[in-house]
């Protein structure tokens, strides 16, 4: 007999939505937003963290991870292919950000789609010759790529080498939201419309027909082929808008921080993102995002048991992905239909 | 029985090799519009490496295939499907973790226009599309007679609905010819008539069928001619009444002693 039943937040979670009528959809959805909006006040509660300010905390590493997690998700969780490297979109972002913010008048807003632009363009040009690969081959490659990157950036005067660039501004004022070092909630603000614009990008594509050609590629990539999905094509698109989300918090991280250097961009940072991912569930959006959520927050919040708390970081990992192999809230299991329920004909 | 018009697939002179191993020998095959053409042969004649030449599966070592006026060797695989060649696989390969209905509407995608920014943004030419590969599922789904399991993740469906499906998911390309490979296999008998009755029904339809299968009665009783190949090369290419009674054919058979049935 079981004493308690699996706790299935998901399902829980997936069929309150899908029987709500609309207007309580978009009443949980509002509420929720100013709640998670409403976070970086919590700093003075039991969530906050010993050291670190909690708004700094929420938006780097918390928010920067839910950012990144979702944007690896699209690659690793939707299509299926192992990316071991995306640190390298996050430092090609944040090198956008540090150059063009030092050397031109251009600020944070206007470098914002460069950057992606940047990290889009070195997706194409990454995954046209290495996305044919599959599986390790494709990790492989792609953990090559991400440490090439570092090794440039760590080897160029225009990066100026392991000396990093600083002096990097941060984003004009929005109005009257202003961003400080010292309270960083406009900074919070601003990560969360990031993730709430990719988590509608990904609802709005995993709908329609990227997302069931990603499906099909993650099962079955020769069938897929064969039924007439051109595999490339979509897994192309996947990796290149993984490379957006992760360019996107580059750029940020870079105005925030004021100061970068390739030591930051190590591939202990693609580890970590594809822990957060496995960790929270990989393929479910709200899984990743709490996932990455606990990982990016937990290491702060205990910071005062200093040294330990790596090891308390890895038997939580541990103990999780024994119980859960699937992650926190795995991927949907359910027997519903990729197709947009309004597509009823 | 539906009209047989123009030639619509033509292997000519087809070898593939793989290594050591001879799997097809200059074979020359034709399928007309409208028919049913049966492909039969002992375990190991090259059945199935047909189909993967023509899929581009395979890239054949020499002869040519030519598919409605297109040589169909320097086409991708997803191309080869755009211009109206289907199949089903010797061995189920559904896409486990999708609806019955969702594996019959990837297909359907493939003739369509929009792509990702249409979906991102839910461009009218998008969702007019959902609309109706939702539609044009449901109904090959009922057509091959399995649209009650529409909802069903294809991993949890019966054997035999699964085959079906394979079927419905090649139709929902809309080909000109689809290539059935062992359709029937592991059926019992009343499963074997009842398929029968539904490939008639699929050629019936409109579609030119190119059928893989052991079983000679399923066979005798649905195709209009019949192809043999023994050791990758074409032994018998004749009207089932004739084939069945060939002596190289009948050998062909006997010479295997594992059940060719
Ligand atoms: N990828 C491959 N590499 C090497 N040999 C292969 C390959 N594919 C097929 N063959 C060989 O080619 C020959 C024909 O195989 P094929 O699968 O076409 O047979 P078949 O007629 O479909 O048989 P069956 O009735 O068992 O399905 C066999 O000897 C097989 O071992
Ligand atoms: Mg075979």
């Amino acid at each position: 007999m079981k004493i308690r039943n699996y706790w299935n937040l998901r399902d829980f979670g997936a069929s309150t939505w899908e029987n709500a009528s609309r207007p309580v959809r978009v009443a949980i959805a509002l509420i929720s937003i100013v709640l998670v909006g409403l976070l970086p006040f919590m700093g003075g509660s039991i969530l906050a963290t010993p050291i670190a300010s909690f708004d700094a905390v929420l938006v780097y590493p918390v928010g920067m991870f839910v950012l990144m997690s979702l944007g690896l998700n699209i690659v690793v969780g939707k299509s299926g292919m192992l990316d071991l490297g995306y640190v390298a979109f996050f430092a090609i972002g944040a090198y956008t950000m540090a150059i063009l913010g030092t050397t031109t008048g251009l600020n944070t807003w206007e470098i914002m789609p460069i950057g992606i632009a940047f990290a889009m363009t070195a997706g194409v040009l990454l995954g046209i010759p290495t996305l044919r690969l599959r599986g390790d081959y494709l990790a492989i490659v792609t953990l090559g790529f991400g440490e090439i990157v570092r090794l440039v950036v760590l080897n160029s005067s225009w990066s100026k080498g392991p000396n990093g660039i600083a002096n990097i501004p941060m984003p004009p004022n929005l109005g009257p939201l202003k961003f400080e070092l010292e309270n960083q909630k406009v900074f919070f603000w601003v990560v969360m419309a990031m993730i709430m614009l990719t988590i509608w990008m990904i609802r709005r594509l995993t709908v329609r027909r990227p997302g069931r050609a990603w499906e099909a590629i993650r099962q079955d990539e020769d069938a897929a082929e064969l039924m007439g999905v051109p595999t490339l094509k979509y897994k192309i698109w996947s990796f290149t808008l993984g490379a957006a989300v992760g360019g996107a918090a580059g750029v940020l991280y870079a105005s925030k921080n004021l100061y970068i250097a390739p030591e930051m961009f190590t591939l202990n940072v693609s580890i970590l993102i594809l822990a957060c991912v496995v960790f929270g569930g990989i393929g479910n959006i709200w899984g990743v995002v709490v996932g990455a959520t606990i990982l990016g927050y937990l290491p702060d919040r205990i910071r005062f048991i200093s040294d330990a708390r790596l090891l308390v970081f890895g038997l939580v990992l541990v103990i999780v992905m024994n119980f859960r192999p699937d992650g926190l809230l795995p991927r949907k299991k359910r027997e519903k239909a990729i197709v947009k329920k309004g597509a009823n004909a | 029985m539906a009209k047989i018009g123009k030639t619509l697939l033509k292997l000519d002179n087809v070898t593939m090799k793989f290594g050591g191993v001879t799997a097809l020998n200059g074979v020359n095959l034709e399928v007309k519009e409208g028919e049913i053409l049966a492909l039969i042969g002992p375990n190991g004649a090259g059945k199935t490496t047909v189909f993967n030449v023509i899929t581009g599966v395979y890239k054949q070592t020499s002869g040519i295939v030519d598919f409605d006026g297109t040589s169909l060797g320097s086409q991708k695989r997803y191309q080869v499907t755009g211009l109206g060649v289907a199949r089903t696989f010797q061995n189920i390969r559904l896409w486990g973790d999708m609806t019955a209905l969702e594996n019959v509407i990837t297909a359907t995608d493939v003739h369509k226009k929009s792509g990702l920014v249409g979906a991102l943004f839910g461009l009218p030419r998008a969702r007019r599309e959902e609309v109706e590969n939702r539609a044009r599922a449901m109904e090959i789904l009922r057509f091959i007679g399995i649209d009650e399991y529409s909802d069903r993740l294809a991993k949890n469906l019966p054997y035999g609905v699964q085959r079906r499906l394979e079927i419905a998911r090649a139709l929902g390309t809309s080909p000109k010819l689809v290539l059935l490979d062992e359709p029937a296999a592991g059926f019992n008998p009343a499963e074997k008539v009842e398929l029968a009755a539904t490939i008639k029904k699929v050629r019936d339809a409109g579609y030119t069928v190119l059928l893989i299968e052991h079983d000679m009665s399923l066979i005798m009783g649905i195709s209009d001619r019949v192809v043999v190949l023994d050791f990758g090369t074409k032994i018998a290419d004749d009207i089932p009444s004739v084939v069945q009674n060939d002596p190289r054919v009948i050998e062909a058979y006997l010479g295997v002693p594992a059940d060719a049935s």
